[in-house]
């Protein structure tokens, strides 16, 4: 009877719940008070995000651990386990548990040492030496040293391999010929190793946050099949790898750094919203991400559960078609970045959880200058529009994902701009059939506006700005679909690669931002943040702004 | 019926064949480049061309499929382009919690739905007979990933007696199987009521109530054994669509079967995964309308084979 009782009450609550969410999404602006039904709860005010990150601060802050099992529920899949062949930002933080790598960014997004000590860049920028941490030993006993790096480099390289890494490496001509962008490595002692570059190529050092190195032991014996055997040196050591579930990794007692705190790690895939919300309900999941926004309300006032948001490296944009005739004209341009509401963009597609962006990059890119807004002024944008000729305004096409999320965007850009008398025709896609229209001939090019984002997961500007604006890039060749083409710009990006001094980089950067900036070949929306829940006894867990997540430092409490 | 068997497979080679030419025709036609897929965002038209020629892309098409359907006939599917799986390694694993999950959706699928078109059948115009319907109507009609995300908050959240999706045990596969199944009950029952009408007015029903059989031999073996054939044919086309997997329930309850595959799959454009995907569930189509048919001669040994 009691257990009747029970499940009456519990389908009861459901039904409530459903139906207050039902509502919840409806008012997003006035609702959060309102909706909570306890006064003292936190509770998720839109966009609001305290100094230490918290969305959602969990009132009971002393609540312990059943056991010593992080579990970690995801949205997409872990496709890989070998670091040199990563499909998906799953794969790198999964294979970040086992694998290290000569250097690697820390918290706060800075370059720091992890199984070299340290390291020095010659004056020409074509030489680095690193020097390795001693006494580590692989997961399967064998030593670390710079003949594991040179192994690994060798490896990466091969051809015969076919393995994603080796673009790091190996630039690939139009006309099919290849070069290196190493020279050589060398090892002059077991604890020194020398990259000698071909030529002078900054991000290099950024790239190497990438090469893992694996047991060359191991690879003498599984070859590529090193991805259902990951042998690293990292803090925990692998035990299995399910694609599509789970995939599992245990403490690494001869750990060589601070031992890690949690006996297991188990990454559970898990696609939908709903399921990985319920899952940390229930104490299956101690650490959900993403979050989706929609979910927040529905862990609000939970005595264990916080949330939280952190800065992704994700630029959302529009490119400007400068080919096209209207898009020809600054003022034109410009006039349409006045006509958007930032703000109001931010609001609309994150809740409030992102920043109009303030640059052509974000602020986690290194290098990073903030640029003057385009403040929403529909009269200065108007008044634009009529110098330009297009007082009347023209009509152009925007293209974009066709998820629910981008469409949303599409059809707020189109709002805006209706406001300045431009006419935007939304056409939705699946992303592999655009990919089909952007990646042809200039001649055959159809483009007007592109809804898009970019992710630089190497952090540098680089990164961040060649594929989508050097003048050489433009399709079919990579992804410039601005067409954009300043000379001046693209001396900057070409001096920045061949000069590694930091100070002389920070000036060149910030010299290429101000004059991307000012000459407006994208719409700049904005940068949003990513939200991730966790269990109050959880510690040590973060999303760096790639969106990888990292669980080396994770601790439970007991 | 043995004899019938074999023709039956061997006349499914040739069938095969087509469905794999057509296929492969399908899946090149779909726009979208695997080799930018594979490429990756930042690279550049020489990077892709590499991928394309590595893939044997640049081949024309019949010259693709020639490969692909030698590569058939020797065992050799090819290799995942996401991660350099076999596309065996890729596909097998998923298939047991597929296949685990569709016998669980049937068996009680079939008990209750069956259980209720006969009792609604017979009581026909009663309460129950309503009350069964309303089941069968809500059991259509209800989101199937509605459903799933309510019983996770009831059952896993608010009791706490399952989780909320996985394959660590049985209770696993509880919630899936209950919403998986629920439209399938549906229309089982739906099937069985309307036969069983049927069956219920036939002369050979009355001459054995006439020749005073109790009414429950009359409704199971007169009735409900003719309507068999009707009901074994509607279970078999739901056992074929459960095994190529529900996009929907593996969504909800986390669970890491075939359909989730094929959509990954068909994302990435990763053809020979969808190939090889696309292919195992005609060829379960035509296994499972065999054994149905065959079935058919067990129900009702009138039904002849040639």
């Amino acid at each position: 009877m009691k257990n009747y009782k029970k499940v009456i009450s519990v389908l009861l609550a459901g039904t409530m719940m459903f139906s207050l969410a039902a509502c919840g999404g409806k008012k997003d602006n006035n609702s959060s008070s309102a909706n909570s039904s306890s006064q003292d709860a936190s509770t998720a005010e839109n966009g609001k995000v305290d100094k230490d990150g918290y969305i959602v601060k969990a009132k009971n802050t002393d609540s312990k651990s059943k056991d010593n099992d992080l579990v970690i529920a995801i949205e997409g899949s872990v496709s890989s386990m070998d670091p040199a062949n990563i499909p998906d930002t799953n794969a790198i933080s999964a294979t970040r548990g086992v694998y290290e790598n000569l250097v690697k960014f820390d918290e706060n997004n800075e370059i720091a040492g992890q199984l070299a000590k340290d390291w020095e860049i010659s004056d020409d920028s074509l030489t680095y030496t690193f020097h390795l941490n001693e006494g580590i030993k692989f997961h399967d006993g064998t030593d670390f040293d710079s003949e594991a790096v040179k192994a690994n480099y060798d490896r990466v390289v091969d051809k015969n391999n076919d393995l994603r890494q080796r673009r790091t490496f190996i630039v690939t001509n139009d006309d099919g010929s290849e070069e290196p962008r190493v020279a050589s490595v060398e090892t002059p002692d077991p604890n020194t190793v020398m990259f000698k570059l071909t030529k002078p190529w900054s991000p290099f050092i950024n790239r190497l946050t990438q090469f893992c190195i694996i047991s060359p032991a191991a690879l003498a014996q599984y070859g590529n099949d090193i991805m259902n055997h990951p042998v690293g040196t990292g803090p925990y050591t692998f035990v299995e790898w399910e694609e599509g579930d789970h995939t599992t990794l245990k403490r690494n007692d001869n750990y060589w750094g601070d031992k890690p705190g949690v006996d297991t790690v188990t990454i559970k895939e898990a696609p939908e919203a709903g399921t990985r919300t319920a899952m940390l309900q229930t104490g299956e999941a101690d650490f959900v991400y993403p979050m989706p926004v929609d979910q927040i309300k529905a862990v609000e006032g939970t005595d264990d559960l916080s949330v939280k948001a952190s800065d992704s490296n994700i630029m959302r944009y529009v490119t400007l078609n400068m080919d096209q005739p209207e898009l020809k004209d600054l003022k034109v341009r410009k006039a349409m970045n006045l006509a958007i509401d930032k703000n109001a963009y931010v609001q609309l597609m994150y809740s409030g959880y992102g920043k109009p962006a303030s640059s052509v990059v974000p602020e986690s890119i290194s290098g990073y200058v903030e640029q003057p807004a385009y403040k929403y002024d529909l009269n200065e944008a108007k008044a634009l529009m009529k110098e330009a000729g297009y007082e009347d305004g023209f009509k152009l096409t925007l293209w974009g994902d066709n998820t629910t999320q981008e469409i949303k965007g599409m059809t707020f850009i189109k709002q805006q701009l209706q406001q300045i008398g431009i006419e935007v025709d939304v056409m939705p896609m699946e992303p592999a059939t655009i990919n089909d229209k952007i990646y042809v001939d200039k001649e055959e090019s159809k483009i007007n506006m592109w809804y898009v984002n970019w992710s630089a997961s190497d952090f540098t500007m680089d990164g961040s700005l060649r594929s989508l604006l050097y003048s050489t890039m433009c399709p079919p060749v990579s992804a410039n679909t601005a067409y954009y083409n300043n000379k001046d710009f693209d001396k900057d990006l070409d001096e920045g690669l061949s000069n590694a001094d930091p100070e002389d980089q920070k000036k060149i950067y910030a010299d290429a931002q101000e004059r991307a900036w000012k000459d407006c070949p994208w719409l700049f929306l904005g940068n949003d943040q990513v939200i991730f829940a966790e269990k109050s006894y959880l510690s040590g867990v973060y999303v760096s702004p790639d969106g990888a997540f990292n669980f080396a430092d994770a601790k439970l409490a007991q | 019926m043995g004899r019938y068997a074999i023709k039956r497979i061997l006349s499914a080679i040739p069938l095969l064949i087509v469905i794999s030419f057509l296929i492969f025709m399908f899946i090149h036609m779909i726009p979208g480049d695997p080799a930018r897929q594979i490429a990756g965002q930042d690279a550049t038209k020489a990077d892709v061309e590499l991928v394309r020629e590595q893939l044997g892309l640049n081949d024309p098409l019949l010259v693709q499929y020639g490969k692909y359907m030698k590569g058939l006939f020797t065992g050799d599917l090819g290799l995942s382009v996401k991660n350099g799986k076999t596309v065996v390694q890729t596909i097998i694993p998923r298939l047991k919690p597929t296949i685990m999950l569709t016998v669980c959706s049937m068996i009680w699928a079939v008990i209750i739905g069956v259980s209720l078109g006969i009792v609604s059948a017979v009581m026909q115009g009663r309460a129950f007979d309503y009350i069964a319907m309303l089941i069968a109507i809500s059991g259509i009609s209800l989101p199937g990933f509605w459903l799933g995300l309510e019983l996770i908050q009831l059952f896993s959240v608010g009791l706490g007696w399952f989780p909320t999706g996985g394959l660590a045990s049985w209770r696993a596969y509880v919630l899936p199987s209950l919403t998986e199944g629920a439209g399938i009950m549906a229309i089982l029952a739906r099937f069985t009521r309307s036969s069983m009408l049927e069956t219920m007015r036939e002369d050979y029903v009355r001459t054995a109530r006439a020749k005073g059989l109790g009414e429950f031999l009359v409704v199971m073996r007169h009735a409900f054994k003719n309507s068999l054939i009707e009901i074994v044919t509607v279970g078999g086309l739901q056992v074929g669509g459960l095994l190529s997997g529900s996009v929907m329930a593996e969504t909800v309850f986390s669970i890491p079967g075939v359909g989730r595959l094929l959509v990954d799959s068909i994302n990435f454009r990763d053809y020979k995964v969808v190939q090889a995907l696309l292919l195992f569930f005609a060829l379960e189509y035509i296994i499972i309308n065999l054994i149905v048919d065959l079935l058919y001669g067990v129900i009702n040994p009138k039904v002849r084979y040639s």
